[in-house]
């Protein structure tokens, strides 16, 4: 029995041996049918077979313990893939499905345009063939006209319903009498009674007639084809003078008409002075969906370039950084304005507008703090000056480190390789000629520590003494005719070369990593600048001496210098230069000069990013303030910086380069220059400002930044600008603090708007201190 | 196939093709419902959609610098409404989309009325369902049936429902109903008339297999509503009740002004997406964690802003936060209030009695265990009736029915004439007379051979023993096994493949627990998917309205059900505090 049980748990549809009734004993196909078995034949045991069953089930239970726990095992492994891959074997969770077409739909519009077309023809048809009258109407001068006349006229214009033909006003149902005279309609011709005429002023008239005239003149958009339907049509006929616009108001002055017609034309001026009627709202919504267009585009650049700049590259400069932040700010500031200006539209005057109308000003206003709030969370900041230092360092380690393995890794291989050719050689020569080989060898052993002994003299990099030990191997093996071995020595040596260029590219690296250290430092003494100048020439003229070596070299192989740029251009990639810029330089073809070459554009990169950095100070100070003198003066700055001539002398001569980094004043001497530098840093750090040290929280905050910050003061603190400086810096502060006062209340508003009491009650409290902060400041301004 | 994007998809490509400018979105109640189900306020206002109005209010003011969207059903007052207004045009152009088929006099006398040429567009989007996940949708019609036929309207209604849900998909399926039921023939019927009526609609790319339309009647599993539930959205669903996605929390007293209403999306909120498909023990661990991060970003608020720094920090901080709040102490006073329920309602104990009532056949067992339970005060009579009418269908012909002698207890324990009166109502609309297949057990060899499995395992957690139906039922329409004599085609022509793309509808309501387990059949059966509708999305209560045969939920509603419980402080502070300690005590399934 027991053993007939073990297959339904594995697929009880597809075993079919072995199921015995457990009452009559019958051998049964399937477990299924078993099962039917046991409904069928001994249903009225019912409660016996289950009991038989469960005891089953008991016995089953302990077998198939490991099995169930396996297959529990294999389900959650899925149930986890799935969560995760949207396409696993199983099936998939119905927030993955694929996406699908938009779903059916069906357009009515031509039948509808058909039915409308019908409809308009007729409509315009009446409208125009008032007017039309309206005009032959008011064409005279009515005042100097005689009544008769103007009856005649005015009959001429429309037929008139006889009298006789209507017995009762067709509005109304009065009987016309004596009393209740009858009236006809200029317009339509059509009787009624005094009560139901209506009467239209000229002015109405030479308003409604005018701007079908216009209407012809201007031939106004297509779009509003209602309109444009009935211009050209009139257009046809209107043979117009001039309306003689009569003040008094006589019963002449006026038009009979009937309700209808009146209507009619009512419709038609509601429509004309719709047509050229703006409202306020949507002159000023066009303007901020305008500003939020401008958010779109840049906000993502900028977003781009603070990630770039945050993790330490130097891809983007960080001045054009807060160019874009500055711009994207004030868009954001625009758009603020905007919308609070259509918070408020008309709710000063008198009536209130209509409620919807102050619900979707509501909404604007809402939309576009949403707006702000959700694009502001995404623009990250920018590091400030020194931060960017770090991370340019801390970049830059990282690659020196990730260069310094791939070196280590090349260096041990080429070891080994080494090893691995000398034996191989001397392996391959033993089996050849005997004899020749052992002369070989013991001349190629006996002379390679003797020349690498006396090159140790002069090159101490063991790197240069390998490649000259290589070197000469070459030239024995070549003597020696054996073209494998100089084959093999040639990788050798090719190898080493890029080692070399490595070297020497990390070398450039340190060099140029330790001269922004002491640019920042700011302690280095000219004299010693002179002399890292010297070292430079020392380095110049080795990799000189390298070069003539391997173009010595690259006559023996020539793809070998192919090689050695792809290593210059993997490292340029990896140092994060302009690659171009290497690349077309003529140098590139050797690799050592390529070194000191890279080493210039890395100081260039250096330079130019300091004097951005250093305009930057400026703008980290009025970043958030509307002063548009303030940014305009930045810029000019930065202009000035940019195109400053001095900074390529810098770059090209590389001995100064420190010193020009900080100098506002170009035709300054440098050296004088430094000096006054650290006259003013040692005044930053040492003494606090006296515009500012009056403890106030956020003056201070400010102040103590500031001169832990040396840079920032040395940037901006020229001796002659000083006075200036602080004061629009104090400006700069009230304007931050207004701001950001603003932007509180806007917070406040929100969260009363919401309910949130206890966050309106911390804003508040916040509103408060800024508040205070400000009147002090305004105080300290007033003094 | 899934039905929140095909409506959103629609929503989406009326507000673009209106172009740019200020638009207002004209509904009416139905579309509103539907529009709110797939979009946020604040979604929808960055595609400059500002207004909202329904289509027959009458305090609108004329905005001439308004694009008018108007997504209306087609029904006789709304085309009224909008001649009326095209007669006398508030906005400056006008999109018109219906939600369903229109006729073409409906389109004639719009045209007509339309003397200033305002109308830009006139379309068809068969958005006319509400769309609750992507795999289960609803139309929010309650009490469908009088006895055991349709009501006429409700049932053209369902039939545009249905076949709006088929268009939007691009579906043409093959249509099985459930024999046992009149009405799922009677719907059947309708929708094959539509899909011939429309040919030309209907007329998409064929697909490999056909698509498949089932259609199920609610009375043959009228347990599954009874249950408690405990997961997340069924639970929240069943005890505080959803609608449209919302939650009504008003009549949790001193709750703060901004929670009154919570709205409960997937599309949105990302913990609910998570979590919503988790049980309860899930939720409160996951709502600790939840609140832990938060708690980290929580600015300090005594704290001093002393520099520009952080003052700017707090600024820039300060939008991320609130963001964060509004999750936080959403889902924290959801889940607070669940537990409060829970505990206050025995509803552990209750639900254990359920699932023996539900899924196993031990008669004596049961019943003395609710004999226990009926003399527990803490069981509300809402509870105890249903524990009764679950009895009821279960042992409704068993020998030993002791029916009679549980509704005395019931007298006895005070409840209330017309929850006794419920118990056989549901007898009547879902007992064994009605069924068409066995619920309680089973015949099919397959589903008996999964009861046994299920013998062997031993129970995994006693409150979630219970299988739908449902299950069943889909399980072997997938594997090609469902009887063509219980559930047969209509038309001549039958399916040979197995089904992929299903569309199942029950006729008088789906509830959560089954969209639980659509949603799990989907995940686990490589190449099928099924969407899951229903005329409405049921919990008990709205079950027993259906049942018992009201239309309107009108008074009966118990209010001892969502009594509610003053939380003490309105800080969130206090909030946080109080429900980490609740959510984190009662946590049954935490073995």
């Amino acid at each position: 029995m027991a053993s007939s049980y073990p297959p339904p748990f594995d697929d009880p549809g597809e075993v079919r041996e072995g199921f015995l009734c457990p009452l009559c004993l019958k051998d049964l196909q399937s477990f299924y049918q078993l099962q039917s078995h046991y409904e069928e034949e001994h249903s009225s045991e019912d409660r016996d077979v289950k009991g038989q069953l469960k005891s089953l089930v008991q016995k089953a239970k302990k077998a198939k313990k490991k099995l169930l726990k396996r297959e529990s095992d294999d389900r959650a492994d899925a149930g986890s893939q799935e969560r995760y891959e949207s396409f696993s074997y199983g099936g998939v969770d119905p927030y993955m499905w694929e996406p699908q077409e938009l779903g059916a739909m069906r357009s009515h519009l031509s039948d509808f345009k058909k039915h409308r077309a019908a409809r308009i023809d007729h409509y315009v048809v009446e409208v125009n063939k008032l007017i039309i009258r309206l005009e032959k109407l008011t064409s005279f001068d009515r005042a100097n006209t005689e009544s008769a006349k103007i009856r005649a006229i005015e009959k001429s214009v429309v037929p008139w319903v006889s009298d006789q033909d209507v017995p009762f006003c067709p509005d109304c149902g009065n009987k016309f009498s004596i009393r209740n005279r009858r009236h006809h309609c200029r317009l339509c011709g059509s009787i009624m009674c005094k009560k139901c005429m209506e009467l239209v002023t000229l002015p109405l008239a030479s308003k409604l007639t005018s701007a079908s005239k216009e209407a012809l003149a201007s031939h106004t958009s297509p779009n509003s084809s209602p309109n444009s339907i009935q211009g050209s049509r009139r257009g046809s006929i209107s043979s117009v003078s001039s309306v003689s616009s009569v003040l008094d108001e006589k019963d002449d002055d006026r038009i009979r008409c009937c309700r209808h017609c009146k209507g009619t034309l009512l419709k038609r001026e509601q429509q004309i002075d719709e047509r050229e009627f703006t409202p306020e709202i949507v002159k000023l919504y066009e303007k901020l969906r305008l500003c939020m267009e401008k958010i779109d585009q840049k906000a993502p650049e900028y977003i781009r370039t603070a990630e770039s700049l945050n993790a330490g590259e130097t891809t983007y400069s960080l001045e054009h950084a807060n160019d874009l932040r500055i711009e994207i700010q004030k868009v954001y500031e625009l758009i603020d304005a905007l919308s609070k200006k259509i918070l408020t539209l008309g709710l000063n005057e008198d009536p209130q507008p209509h409620p919807k109308t102050l619900q979707l000003q509501r909404m604007i206003r809402y939309s576009a703090t949403l707006f702000v709030q959700e694009k502001l969370l995404g623009l990250m900041s920018l590091p400030t000056k020194d931060r960017y230092e770090e991370l340019k360092e801390k970049r830059k380690q990282e690659l020196e480190r990730k260069l310094q393995m791939a070196a280590l890794e090349t260096q041990r291989k080429q070891e080994e390789k080494q090893k691995d050719m000398v034996s191989r050689s001397s392996a391959a020569l033993n089996g050849e000629v005997p004899h020749l080989k052992k002369a070989t060898v013991k001349n190629s052993e006996g002379w390679l520590p003797t020349s690498s002994v006396s090159r140790q003299r002069e090159i101490a990099d063991p790197l240069l003494q390998q490649i000259d030990n290589i070197t000469s191997f070459i030239k024995q093996a070549k003597a020696a005719n054996r073209i494998d071995e100089v084959r093999m020595l040639q990788e050798n040596l090719r190898q080493l070369q890029d080692e070399y260029d490595q070297q020497q590219t990390e070398k450039a690296i340190e060099l140029s990593k330790r001269q922004a250290e002491e640019e920042e430092m700011q302690r280095e003494e000219l004299q010693v600048l002179c002399e890292k100048e010297w070292e430079r020439e020392q380095h110049k003229a080795m990799s000189q001496h390298l070069r003539t070596r391997s173009l010595d070299f690259r006559e023996i192989k020539q793809h070998q210098h192919e090689v050695g740029k792809d290593n210059q251009n993997l490292i340029a990639h990896i140092l994060d230069l302009d690659t171009t810029q290497i690349k077309s330089s003529p140098s590139s073809k050797t690799p050592s000069p390529n070194a000191a070459e890279q080493l210039a554009s890395k100081e260039k990169t250096v330079f130019s990013i300091k004097t951005g950095e250093a305009s930057q100070c400026d703008r980290d100070q009025n970043q958030t303030s509307l002063n548009p003198f303030e940014d305009e003066a930045a810029t000019t700055l930065i202009d000035e910086d940019s195109t400053n001539p001095f900074a390529e002398d810098a770059a090209q001569v590389m001995s100064f380069p420190t010193k020009a980094l900080y100098n506002d004043k170009k035709e300054y001497n440098p050296f004088e220059n430094d000096e006054e530098d650290e006259e003013t840093n040692g005044a930053a750090v040492s003494s606090p400002n006296p515009f500012k040290g009056d403890g106030d929280p956020f003056q201070k905050g400010r102040s103590v930044q500031n001169s832990g910050n040396p840079f920032d003061e040395s940037s901006s603190t020229n001796p002659f600008e000083v006075d200036e400086e602080i004061s629009g810096e104090e400006v700069i502060e009230e304007e931050l603090l207004l701001q950001q006062i603003d932007n509180i209340k806007a917070y406040i508003f929100d969260a009363k708007h919401s309910g949130r009491m206890d966050e309106v009650e911390v804003l508040t409290e916040n509103l408060k201190d800024l508040k205070r902060t400000l009147a002090k400041q305004k105080e300290k301004s007033n003094c | 196939m899934n039905v929140v994007f095909a409506v959103k998809q629609y929503v989406s490509k009326m507000i673009e093709d209106s172009g740019p400018g200020m638009k207002v979105l004209l509904m009416d109640k139905e579309t509103t419902s539907i529009v709110s189900m797939v979009y946020t306020q604040s979604e929808i206002l960055q595609k400059e959609v500002y207004l909202f109005e329904r289509i027959d209010s009458s305090n609108r003011e004329t905005m001439k610098h308004l694009k008018a969207i108007c997504f209306l059903r087609p029904t006789k007052e709304n085309v009224e409404y909008l001649i009326q207004e095209l007669r006398r045009p508030k906005y400056s152009i006008y999109f018109v989309y219906f939600s369903n088929v229109i006729c073409k006099s409906d389109v004639k006398s719009l045209a007509e009325a339309d003397e200033q040429e305002v109308v830009a567009e006139v379309q068809e989007f068969y958005g006319d369902y509400i769309a609750v996940n992507p795999h289960v949708f609803s139309l929010n019609l309650l009490g469908c049936c009088q006895g055991r036929n349709w009501d006429a309207a409700q049932l053209s209604r369902t039939t545009q429902g249905l076949t709006a849900l088929l268009l939007s998909l691009k579906k043409c399926p093959m249509i099985r109903y459930q024999l046992s039921s009149e009405s799922a023939k009677r719907l059947a019927e309708c929708v094959k008339q539509v899909i011939t009526k429309e040919y030309e609609l209907f007329d998409f790319r064929r697909t490999e297999v056909p698509p498949l339309l089932l259609i199920l009647d609610r009375s043959d599993d009228a347990i599954t509503p009874l249950l408690n539930q405990w997961t997340y959205q069924a639970m929240v669903h069943e005890l505080l009740g959803i609608n449209n996605n919302r939650i009504d929390l008003s009549r949790v007293p001193g709750i703060s002004k901004d929670l009154r209403e919570v709205v409960l999306s997937a599309e949105n909120d990302e913990f609910y997406a998570n979590n919503m498909y988790l049980n309860f023990a899930e939720i409160g661990s996951n709502i600790k964690n939840l609140m832990e991060d938060f708690q980290k970003k929580k600015p300090k608020e005594q704290q001093k802003l002393e520099s520009i720094a952080d003052m700017k920090a707090f600024v820039e901080n300060y939008p991320q936060f609130k963001k964060m709040s509004g999750t936080v102490s959403k889902h924290v006073t959801v889940v607070g209030e669940l537990s409060r329920l829970v505990s206050e309602r025995n509803l552990l104990e209750v639900s254990e009695v359920e699932q023996e009532l539900a899924c196993q056949n031990d008669h004596s067992s049961a019943l003395q265990n609710m004999r226990r339970l009926l003399q527990n005060p803490k069981v509300t009579e809402f509870d105890a009736a249903r524990l009764v009418m679950l009895y009821a269908l279960h042992y409704e012909r068993h020998s030993s029915n002791s029916l009679p002698g549980l509704m005395m207890d019931l007298k006895n324990k005070g409840v209330s004439e017309k929850y006794r009166k419920l118990v056989s109502a549901v007898v009547e609309y879902g007992g064994k007379r009605v069924r068409g297949s066995d619920l309680f057990s089973p015949k099919d060899a397959v589903s008996i051979t999964k009861q046994f499995l299920k013998g062997l395992k031993g129970v995994e957690n006693v409150y979630t023993q219970h299988q739908p139906l449902l299950h069943e039922t889909l399980d072997q329409l997938i594997k090609g096994k469902l009887k063509d004599n219980q559930y047969p085609y209509l038309g001549p022509s039958t399916l040979r493949d197995r089904p992929q793309d299903i569309i199942v509808f029950v006729i008088g309501g789906a509830t959560y627990e089954e969209a639980l387990t659509v949603y799990n059949l989907n995940r686990t059966n490589p190449g099928v998917r099924i969407v899951l509708g229903g005329t409405t999305v049921h919990n008990t209560k709205s079950c027993f309205l259906s049942s018992a045969g009201f239309n309107r939920m009108g008074g009966i509603l118990p209010r001892s059900v969502l009594m509610a419980f003053c939380f003490p402080s309105k800080k969130l502070n206090d909030l946080i505090l109080k429900h980490s300690i609740s959510t984190c005590t009662c946590s049954p399934f935490l073995q």
